[in-house]
């Protein structure tokens, strides 16, 4: 063979020789153990750290908050969906509670055709013209039902018992003047849990707190059966000192509870047409100053100026409590 | 980043992940590349292997050719890859089931045989120009000899020998680096408009075109510029050889689109309503029309009519350099094309190439021209001329 | 041109030993080339006690499979989020380990409009393209019928990425999720064209391709993939096939399951409830 061939072999073959020798010297060590592909890949992938904690993290230190979460309708929506990821907490402070909440809770609530029914979902603009969601609803048991308590007492026995309130509430439930309720034709699941608060001490009123401890839970029950029987005969009238226009605007807000007009909605909750105007505006004050308690009237009467309240009084005085028509309810 | 700047445009119903183009204008210029080398292979392949006595002026012309386009072809892909640094990841662990994987074999296994060719060609001048320079380029050539200045006839056989083998695996070899290209996209189930089985087939016989399209316009250039009369039969020649072979690849292609119509499978509304809209004219009017149905015509014509002379010239380079648009214009249409139709086949996508940066217009001009560089500088190191002060050479049959 | 002018003898004998020479060159090339491979296969470190990946978790023991009921989904895009933030998926509206898509049929049309993260109107619902939305375009709109789909790589049992990968980066586990080497990976994107659902995508910061991986990191430390965490309806549902029990194990029993493109033959491991004809 000439030279020159044999020396070309030999260059070729060389190259082969540093290419065998090389390629297995530059394969990583962990490479074909499984298959085509480093094995160590795997290892360094499932070695990464979570960075999204789960509720059972937060319960480590938030155990109330998540107790109550998990008994609630939003058990299914993990904390760190609205609060972020878990990772670095609480090392690196505070997870951000959300601000703007309409932001938040309308990515799942806002109703948009494709989302199945099964949803709870509302029209925005509707359900709560731009008020935060969390001035009614507790994000973290959302839910608003105030379970409406069975009322089987005897409206007989409650009009006996009923003598005694005559002075303040009127013979026929009718409230004698503007600063005492009128009872009549109220929701009578809304009077039994109202009169066991002053009984128990949840709701305090210098006038009504001893009354109510003189009543036993049958007596309860009983007056609650028959003012809930009586027909309301107050009149639609709207009193000075508001606007009752300006409340109607306002009174939107209060319609997924109270319905439109003040009546209908969920009975766990008092029929508000045709009140008395002074006592709703005491009402929505104490409310407001935490005097009377409830978090959900709390959250809605924080944003209330006394002129508001005044109309809002207006509006709901001049409304007719013998209306049929069924308020908007929303679930 | 500046992909991220370089979100398509889509009508219709698309992936969220496709808004971004991933293979680009250099990806439509490499398989151009690799289709020129294949092509400017099978030139110099029809003279040493197959005997078209006629071609041997550009018989060595077309190996540099390949050779120097050759050497650029890594560089589109190098310059695409998310890591190039890790691009021999594909020598050192290739996965075999991957048609990608074969580039790195094809590549190596090619350059190191048109290495080779080339070095056996031209072994007669480089030992001659060993002998007879004192320079750099002297001890250039000295170290090509490989220490021997064997040219005896025996010698000469050997040389001989391994030329025509070479040339022999040598199409195998070209095709296969060009070919896996087109296997690529027509094995790919993804894409209703790379799926064909005829992709590859599609490929090759466009590369061919391309090749010996770029060899004509590259003869009669270098003649033009070396003020040598051009050999006519050659030339023909050339012409021959595009137009046989822009019949078939005309065809195939006509067939590829045929099969998509007829067959009207999920997918192919979109696709007619993207080959009827944005793809008309670079399809219909520049791939076929322009740049293969007229050079056809060209070309039948002058066969037909038996021109001569500088009408000949004039007909094949233009065709010539139809083609070499058309044949582009057919990478452009398959890739980015391809790429266009949504995977949803519900959607149209615009691809809007960037001017400067490494994926770029610009770049991809000067990836086209560069080795036309290069090989201006490798003709003065291994002058292709017949009629130079060159040695008889070790021919072929 | 010169000539070898030695005596016959002496080019036969020099020939021999050439011969010789290069005979024994290719005898020991040959040897390497056998022996070799074999070599290098055994240079790993030896695993501590054999359960691979680590030793709190065995993938022999599992094989991980996912479901979405599509019935349930509200399109809130909770998953979307979440799987960005923890896997630090680029923050855009057009890249996405997991997306939800919104099919509506209006009165009157056959055909769906579909829209998803990265349409600029649903863009704009969200205020940027770190957050995500889907804008309530049809709610004065004569809607037939509409519903969501999430979706997310099927993590094939035959996946036409994995067969692309020219190097070896993206592979099948053994208990079945398709993951992506990071450091292997040299960028191609043959993968991103191969996959037929769209579910990879090109990371340009990284320079590699990237996809769901089931949060593989999650699922060994016997969590949930991120999107099924915060998913608040139970649209998404992950488990073991092995585990007759699991919740997917029990979704695919107790439900008509269908699959995306099964005329691929890449055999995905998302099993779908309530996807319509046009979903693909």
């Amino acid at each position: 063979m000439p030279k020159h061939i044999l020396r070309l072999v030999l260059l070729i073959l060389g190259f082969l020789v540093i290419a065998s020798v090389a390629v297995p010297l530059l394969t990583d060590a962990s490479f074909y153990r499984f298959g085509h592909y480093r094995a160590n890949s795997v290892i360094e992938i499932a070695a990464q750290d979570p960075v999204y904690q789960t509720p059972r993290y937060c319960q480590g230190c938030h155990a109330p908050r998540h107790a109550q979460w998990s008994a609630g309708s939003h058990k299914s929506v993990s904390c760190e969906v609205c609060h972020g990821a878990a990772q670095g907490h609480p090392q690196n402070g505070k997870l951000p509670i959300p601000a703007d909440a309409v932001k938040l809770c309308t990515l799942c609530h806002e109703a948009m055709p494709g989302r199945p029914a099964t949803q709870p979902q509302v029209q925005v603009a509707q359900h709560s013209s731009g008020q935060q969601c969390t001035l009614c609803h507790n994000p973290h048991s959302p839910k608003i039902v105030a379970a409406a308590t069975k009322v089987a007492g005897d409206a007989a026995a409650g009009k006996q018992r009923a003598a005694a309130c005559v002075s303040c509430h009127g013979v026929d439930g009718t409230s004698p003047n503007d600063t005492w309720p009128n009872l009549a034709g109220q929701s009578a699941a809304y009077l039994a849990k109202i009169l066991a608060a002053y009984k128990s001490g949840d709701q305090k009123d210098v006038a009504m707190t001893p009354l109510a401890q003189a009543l036993s839970n049958a007596d309860i029950q009983n007056l609650a059966a028959y003012y809930a029987g009586q027909s309301c005969k107050a009149p639609a009238r709207a009193s000075g000192g508001g606007d009752a226009a300006a409340g109607r605007a306002l009174a939107k807000n209060c319609a997924a509870c109270h319905g439109e007009t003040g009546v209908g909605g969920n009975p766990a909750w008092p029929k508000l047409a045709a009140q008395k105007p002074g006592y709703l505006v005491n009402a929505l004050k104490a409310f407001k100053a935490g005097l009377r308690k409830d978090p959900m009237m709390a959250g809605v009467s924080r944003g209330l100026s006394d002129a508001d309240i005044a109309n809002l009084a207006a509006f709901y005085a001049g409304q007719s409590c013998q209306s049929t028509k069924q308020g908007k309810t929303t679930p | 980043m500046e992909l991220l700047n370089n979100l398509a445009h889509y009508t219709g119903w698309v992936y969220p992940n496709e808004t971004v183009f991933e293979w680009s204008l250099l990806i439509a210029v490499y398989p151009y590349l690799t289709g020129l080398v294949a092509g400017a292979f099978t030139v110099s392949s029809l003279y040493q292997v197959f005997g078209f006595q006629r071609l041997k002026p550009v018989a060595h012309l077309a190996l540099l050719t390949s050779l120097c386009f050759m050497v650029f072809v890594p560089v589109p892909l190098l310059l695409h890859l998310g890591h190039p640094e890790r691009a021999f990841n594909s020598t050192i662990t290739p996965h075999l089931t991957s048609a990608m994987a074969m580039f790195g074999f094809f590549a190596s296994f090619y350059v190191v045989l048109l290495i080779l060719e080339t070095w056996f060609a031209y072994r007669p001048f480089i030992v001659e120009q060993a002998q007879k320079r004192s320079d750099l380029l002297g001890r250039f050539y000295r170290l090509l000899t490989l220490g021997s200045y064997d040219l005896s006839e025996k010698a000469m056989r050997y040389d001989r020998k391994w030329i025509f083998a070479l040339a022999v695996v040598g199409i195998p070899a070209a095709h296969g680096l060009h070919g896996y290209v087109g296997f690529m996209y027509g094995s790919l189930k993804a894409r209703e408009w790379w799926s064909s089985d005829l992709m590859p087939v599609v490929f090759l016989f466009s590369a061919i075109i391309s090749g010996v399209s770029l060899l004509a316009v590259l003869y009669v250039v270098t003649c033009k510029l070396r003020k040598v009369p051009i050999d006519l039969a050659c030339l023909k020649g050339l012409g021959y050889t595009i137009w046989g072979f822009i019949m078939v690849a005309l065809v195939l292609e006509g067939l590829e689109f045929a099969n998509i119509v007829y067959k009207g499978r999920e997918g192919v509304d979109m696709i007619m309503e993207y080959v009827t809209g944005p793809l008309l004219v670079p399809y219909f009017v520049l791939q076929m029309g322009v740049g293969a149905i007229t050079p056809l015509i060209l070309l039948s014509y002058m066969i037909w009519r038996g021109t001569t002379g500088r009408a000949l010239i004039w007909g094949i380079t233009l065709s010539a350099a139809l083609v070499l648009m058309s044949v582009f214009m057919m990478r452009w249409n398959v890739v980015i094309g391809g790429q266009e139709i949504s995977k949803t086949g519900k959607g149209l996508l615009s691809y809007n190439p960037l001017i400067f940066g490494k994926e770029g217009l610009f770049m991809g001009i000067a990836l086209t021209f560069a080795p036309l560089g290069a090989l201006w500088v490798i003709s003065r190191v291994f002058p292709p001329w017949e009629d130079a002060a060159a040695p008889s050479h070790a021919g072929a049959h | 041109m010169k000539n070898d002018s030695k005596p016959s003898s002496a080019t036969r004998r020099e020939f021999l030993g050439k011969l010789g020479r290069a005979t024994a060159c290719v005898g020991a090339v040959a040897g390497a080339l056998s022996v070799l491979p074999e070599v290098s296969a055994k240079t790993e470190a030896p695993s501590a006690g054999g359960s691979f990946p680590n030793k709190d978790y065995d993938w022999t023991k599992h094989q991980w499979a996912f479901g979405v009921d599509a019935t349930k989904c509200i399109g809130c895009l909770r998953c979307a989020e979440a799987c960005k933030r923890e896997n630090d998926v680029p923050r855009n509206a057009h890249q996405f380990r997991t997306w939800v898509e919104r099919y509506v049929y209006l009165e009157g049309e056959e055909r769906a409009h579909i829209d998803s993260q990265q349409d600029p109107v649903n863009i704009e619902a969200s205020g940027s393209e770190k957050e995500y939305r889907f804008a309530n375009r049809y709610k004065d709109a004569k809607v037939e019928k509409a519903f969501f789909v999430p979706k997310l790589c099927n993590h094939c049992t035959h996946p036409a990425c994995v067969q692309v990968c020219p190097v070896g980066a993206t592979y099948r586990t053994e208990d079945g999720v398709v993951l992506i080497d990071h450091t292997y990976c040299i960028g191609c994107r043959y993968c991103v064209q191969a996959c037929p659902y769209g579910a990879r995508y090109f990371n340009e910061e990284k320079g590699v391709s990237d996809k769901c991986t089931w949060c593989y990191h999650r699922i060994t430390k016997g969590l949930q993939p991120a999107c099924v965490e915060v998913c608040p309806v139970g649209a998404r549902i992950f488990g073991d096939l092995k585990d007759k029990q699991s919740p997917v194990s029990l979704f695919i029993r107790n439900n008509r399951v269908q699959v995306l493109r099964p005329e691929t033959g890449n055999a995905p491991n998302v099993y779908y409830v309530g996807i319509d004809k046009e979903v693909n």
